[in-house]
């Protein structure tokens, strides 16, 4: 058992363009197509544009799709919001799964 | 060295051409793409098409991957001292995993073009990505999970708050960058094991509240569990299956502030064994009712 004991980053903290592009293996083209489908909320950072965390999860995302099946990023937008979306109602479906006996 | 058929991983023959090999991969990755198949295995699949795919889709790896001859997969092997020595640069004696060849040859061939045309370069390391399941406990308080690695293990502190599905990441701390290049990072999955009462969606509780039909009909005080203790609820008279209570903070604490609610979901439950004197109350009961539970049932023609 070693002692170094890892920290995660905090999911408050928001991640600067640079980062996310380094962390995720997205191209800063493919980044500006994304935010402007919408699929990638911003915000106005100290140095351009600043993200939520979970963002770097989306964008790896879209990067594992982009490899595996060569999307495009009008191609990765359309997959990741179906799989947002999918994301959803199977949030929604555990719930009313709840509801039921077992 | 254990030996890969990766010809067999992506279903295709030795002589397949490229176009053959991108067909299949394509196909395959569809099928076991994590994203979209949700079965056992998917995942470790996906991971063996794609480490096939990298190596026989650039032409230099597969014609290297070629020279390496056939062998049963998981079978013992050395590369030949030659490809060796053209490709390799590792320990001779380390255990390496075949994958891990075929990146480094790609990186060296990569490197040796860059460095050619002058370019200083360096790679990020891997991220590494591993599962924390997880109890409602050990959710409730926070936690730390070991990750075995190569290198030896390391612990990672899971904050109290996380989610099903939640993905921390720990920047800086995967496989080490080559030439320079920063360090990969580290993604931990959470997952909650299941538990014998509560089922979580997100934040929130949900727990199956059986009451008998009189319960119901005359309402009651009933104890019931929780992650923090025991609680009383009040079921009020006249209440329905499948209603809602709701204990609001009772739930799987947020990360910050706040904290999820518990749910006890109604269900009006029927003994199997009715007694004669039981039943001869609800056939007094019957007689007093004037309830009529099918009140749309009625009236119109009934076709059979």
């Amino acid at each position: 058992m070693s002692d170094d004991l890892l920290n995660p980053a905090d999911a408050e903290s928001p991640v600067e363009t640079v980062e996310l592009l380094t962390a995720s293996g997205l191209a800063h083209e493919e980044l500006v197509e994304l935010v402007e489908f919408g699929v990638f909320e911003t915000r106005q950072g100290a140095a351009g544009w600043s993200f939520h965390s979970r963002v770097v999860h989306q964008a790896r995302r879209a990067v594992k799709l982009r490899d595996a099946f060569g999307l495009n990023p009008p191609g990765m937008a359309l997959a990741l919001t179906y799989l947002e979306k999918i994301d959803a109602l199977e949030q929604r479906l555990r719930e009313l799964e709840c509801l039921l006996p077992r | 060295m254990k030996f890969k058929d990766y010809y067999e991983s992506l279903g295709i023959e030795r002589g397949a051409s490229e176009t053959e090999i991108k067909k299949a991969y394509r196909r395959l990755a569809r099928q076991n793409h994590p994203d979209i198949s949700k079965e056992e295995g998917a995942e470790e699949r996906f991971k063996e098409i794609s480490e096939a795919y990298q190596t026989l889709s650039d032409p230099e790896k597969r014609q290297a991957y070629d020279e390496l001859g056939r062998h049963q997969p998981g079978e013992d092997f050395r590369p030949p001292p030659a490809w060796d020595s053209r490709f390799w640069q590792g320990q001779p004696h380390q255990e390496e995993d075949l994958s891990d060849l075929f990146e480094q040859m790609g990186f060296r061939s990569s490197q040796r073009r860059r460095q050619a045309a002058g370019v200083d370069f360096s790679i990020r390391g891997h991220d590494v990505e591993a599962v924390a399941k997880l109890s409602l406990d050990e959710v409730c308080h926070g936690t730390q999970v070991t990750l075995e690695r190569p290198g030896g293990n390391v612990s990672i502190r899971v904050p109290k708050g996380v989610a099903e599905g939640e993905r921390l990441r720990i920047p800086g701390r995967g496989g080490p960058g080559i030439g320079g290049g920063p360090d990969g990072d580290v993604y931990l999955l959470i997952q909650l094991l299941p538990h014998p009462l509560f089922r979580p969606a997100g934040h929130d509780l949900y727990l199956e509240l059986p009451v008998t039909p009189w319960e119901a009909a005359l309402g009651a005080q009933i104890e019931i569990p929780t992650l923090y203790g025991r609680v009383l609820v009040t079921v009020k008279p006249g209440s329905q299956a499948g209603q809602k209570l709701r204990l609001a903070g009772k739930g799987l604490p947020q990360r910050g502030e706040g904290t999820g609610d518990l749910y006890g979901v109604l269900q009006i439950v029927m003994s199997k064994e009715i007694s004669e004197p039981e039943q001869e109350l609800y056939r007094e009961l019957a007689r007093a009712s004037s309830f009529q539970p099918r009140p749309k049932f009625t009236g119109g023609t009934i076709h059979v």
